[in-house]
């Protein structure tokens, strides 16, 4: 069964069910009528072992570009000791080509905050720090406010338990970021919201056991946890009901998944679909299809660091398999970008390597320095200066960063090595018409 | 580029004799922001960000003074501040217009609206106006891939801009 009727966009019109025009802030007072809540209410009469069993059912894997079981996640945390326990909400999104965390934000961010009193109350957490990009200037607003109406409705802050109901009492801090995509990753976010810089954390010891201020620490994403909230509403096997399963052995891809669509189509914008949706059906049937009637050349799987689906993958399933059936990293954060036939793609691997040199945190040399030199390699091929050499460097580079190659503290080389390798792959003979050759300077010696 | 260093230790830093924090916001911090950590050092960020926000830039004798309240070294400040392209060390313009250079921007032609803003306030990105009004800056992904071209204003996102609502929005700037 596919996802009949809008789940996360419950409250927040979008095609084909509402029209984004009449989208507004929904209150705490509207999203109380309109059924919210309930789930809290719910989950407060279950053992906190039923929700996270019933969130390991579902099989709910991560939003945030991961895809790591959520339930799984949340039994890594050690026995409470009495001592702090933290949940770190991943609102980041510094991903290019990702901005479906916003719309939750913009608009619905009582269903987000429902999510964390939900897993706050099933791992025993007890504060909770809604880290949000800095340059979301509005979003923060919004979300304090709402964190505000609900310290005033007894889910955060109160003394007599969540709503008055149990033993813990949780608290919702926001925590702004100002401007570093590395804070994305969940153990460089530990380090911000500690007020340090954001440079990813060797692990082990995984967030789970040692996060935030050396105490147990859940992080996940803003989807993933908006996804928590009806599933403790409508159960675990609703929610497998939306989506696919693994088309390879693999896990499966279950629920209904927000995914943003950019760059060439005639209707961008965010849309709640199913998980395992052919790229062409988001496009033609979502997003208005191609601008200008032009046609498919690529799009960016899921976020750039996902790396390219090229000319022949317009078909491709948006699930979780797809890093192993196309060639790309992963699903990512499941937001494609989508290029036309006139797109440079030589261009296109410039720009993505400029946004990982900017972004490079700074602390493994291969990231910093490779990151460097792929994109001043890319410069020289995009204005025909380079030769083929160039090209097999470029290669080599991006191939030996990362944690995949064991190069490097986090995933934000493999994103850069993956991005640029897929793009000259893939459309290898647009970057050789733009090189060179390369003659290895011979010399005859005389004797 | 985060991890490009700023001045050393040699730096002398500007002193004035009012603090950049007042006891009211001392008071502030004490009782409601720095209670929501751990170790007084979370605070940092939200206290940068109100300095940042009033005066434009976080001077150096500032540095001190939080290091002071957070009861850690001013280096560690600094190690922050330098960090982070949100704050800066030197004063921004009354307007920091932040035009996105990122993928889904550069292919719906983010490049028009740069060189319109270069010639029209004649600074690079990443500079001030003279007369400190404007400060031009390329960003990367804005998380508004569906408004593409876009930028923000003091803040404020503007979507889908052209040179015609690109003046449009900046002649309307009050003054
Ligand atoms: C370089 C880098 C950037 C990331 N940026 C984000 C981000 O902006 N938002 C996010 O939710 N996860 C991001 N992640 C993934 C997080 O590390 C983490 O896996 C995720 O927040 C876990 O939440 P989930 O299991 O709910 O998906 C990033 C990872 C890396 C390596
Ligand atoms: S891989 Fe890059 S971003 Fe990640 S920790 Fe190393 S230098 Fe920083
Ligand atoms: S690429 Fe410009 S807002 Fe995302």
């Amino acid at each position: 069964m596919p996802v009949t009727e809008p789940v996360l966009c419950h409250r927040i019109p979008t095609p084909p069910w509402g029209d984004p025009a009449d989208r507004h802030l929904v209150t705490y007072d509207e999203y109380v009528k309109s059924g919210g809540y309930q789930a809290l209410k719910m989950a407060l009469d279950m053992k906190p072992a039923e929700i996270v069993d019933a969130v390991k059912e579902s099989q709910l894997r991560g939003r945030g570009g991961a895809g790591f079981p959520c339930g799984l996640k949340w039994t890594f945390l050690p026995e409470p000791d009495g001592g702090r326990r933290y949940l770190a909400v991943n609102c980041d999104e510094a991903e290019p080509g990702t901005f479906k965390d916003r719309l939750l934000c913009d608009f619905d961010p009582h269903l987000v905050l429902e999510g964390i009193a939900i897993t706050c109350h099933a791992c025993r957490l007890d504060t909770a720090y809604f880290f949000i990009r800095g340059e979301y200037h509005h979003q923060a607003e919004t979300v304090q406010r709402a964190i505000d109406e609900a310290y005033e409705a007894g889910i955060f802050g109160n003394k007599k338990g969540i709503l008055g109901k149990g033993d813990l009492s949780i608290e919702c801090y926001l925590h702004r970021g100002a401007g570093a995509y590395i804070c994305g990753e969940e153990t460089g976010l530990l380090e911000a919201v500690e007020g340090k810089r954001g440079w990813p954390r060797v692990k082990p010891p995984f967030p789970a056991v040692s996060g935030l201020f050396g105490r147990p620490t859940i992080v996940n994403n803003v989807e993933t946890l908006a996804a928590v909230t009806p599933i403790v509403l409508n159960g675990a096997e609703w929610f497998t009901k939306m989506g696919c399963d693994s088309s390879i052995g693999g896990p499966p891809s279950y629920g209904p998944k927000l995914m943003g669509v950019s760059g060439h189509v005639n209707k961008p914008g965010v849309y709640e679909v199913d998980l395992g949706i052919p790229l062409r059906k988001l496009v033609d049937d979502f997003a208005g299809g191609m601008r200008g009637g032009k046609a498919y050349k690529g799009a960016i799987a899921g976020g750039v660091s996902m790396g390219i689906l090229g000319p022949d993958q317009f078909d491709a399933e948006m699930d979780f398999d797809i890093g192993r059936k196309y060639d790309v990293m992963g699903l990512g954060t499941a937001c494609p970008t989508i290029f036309d036939e006139d797109t440079d793609m030589v261009a296109v691997a410039r720009n993505i390597a400029r946004f990982f040199k900017n972004e490079s945190c700074g602390q493994c040399t291969p990231c910093r320095e490779g990151a460097q030199w792929i994109y001043k390699l890319l410069c020289r091929i995009e204005s025909g200066e380079a030769t083929s050499k160039d090209l097999d460097l470029l290669l080599e580079i991006a191939g030996s960063m990362g944690i995949m190659p064991g190069t490097t503290i986090c995933g934000l080389a493999d994103g850069n090595n993956w991005a640029v390798r897929t793009i000259v792959n893939k459309y290898r003979s647009e970057f050789e018409s733009r090189v060179k050759p390369y003659f290895v300077p011979v010399t005859m010696g005389a004797g | 580029m985060a991890w490009i260093v700023k001045p050393s230790a040699t730096t002398t830093i500007p002193r004035r004799d009012k603090p950049y924090l007042t006891d009211k916001m001392k008071k502030h911090y004490r009782a409601e922001i720095i209670p929501r950590y751990e170790r007084p050092q979370g605070a940092l960020m939200p206290i940068l960000h109100d300095v940042q926000h009033d005066h434009g830039h976080i001077p150096y004798q500032a540095m001190v003074e939080i290091a002071q309240l957070l009861e850690i070294h001013p280096a560690d400040v600094l190690d922050t501040v330098s960090f982070y392209e949100e704050y800066t060390t030197e004063p921004v313009g009354k307007y920091v217009v932040g035009v996105c250079q990122s993928i889904a921007c550069e292919v719906c032609g983010h490049q028009t609206i740069l060189d319109h803003l270069r010639r029209k306030l004649e600074i690079e990105p990443h500079e001030t106006t003279k007369d400190g009004r404007f400060t031009l800056l390329a960003m990367e992904c804005l998380g508004a891939c569906e408004g593409a071209p876009c930028a923000l204003v003091n803040g404020d996102r503007h979507d889908n801009l052209t040179i015609e609502s690109l003046d449009a929005l900046l002649d309307a700037l009050p003054d």
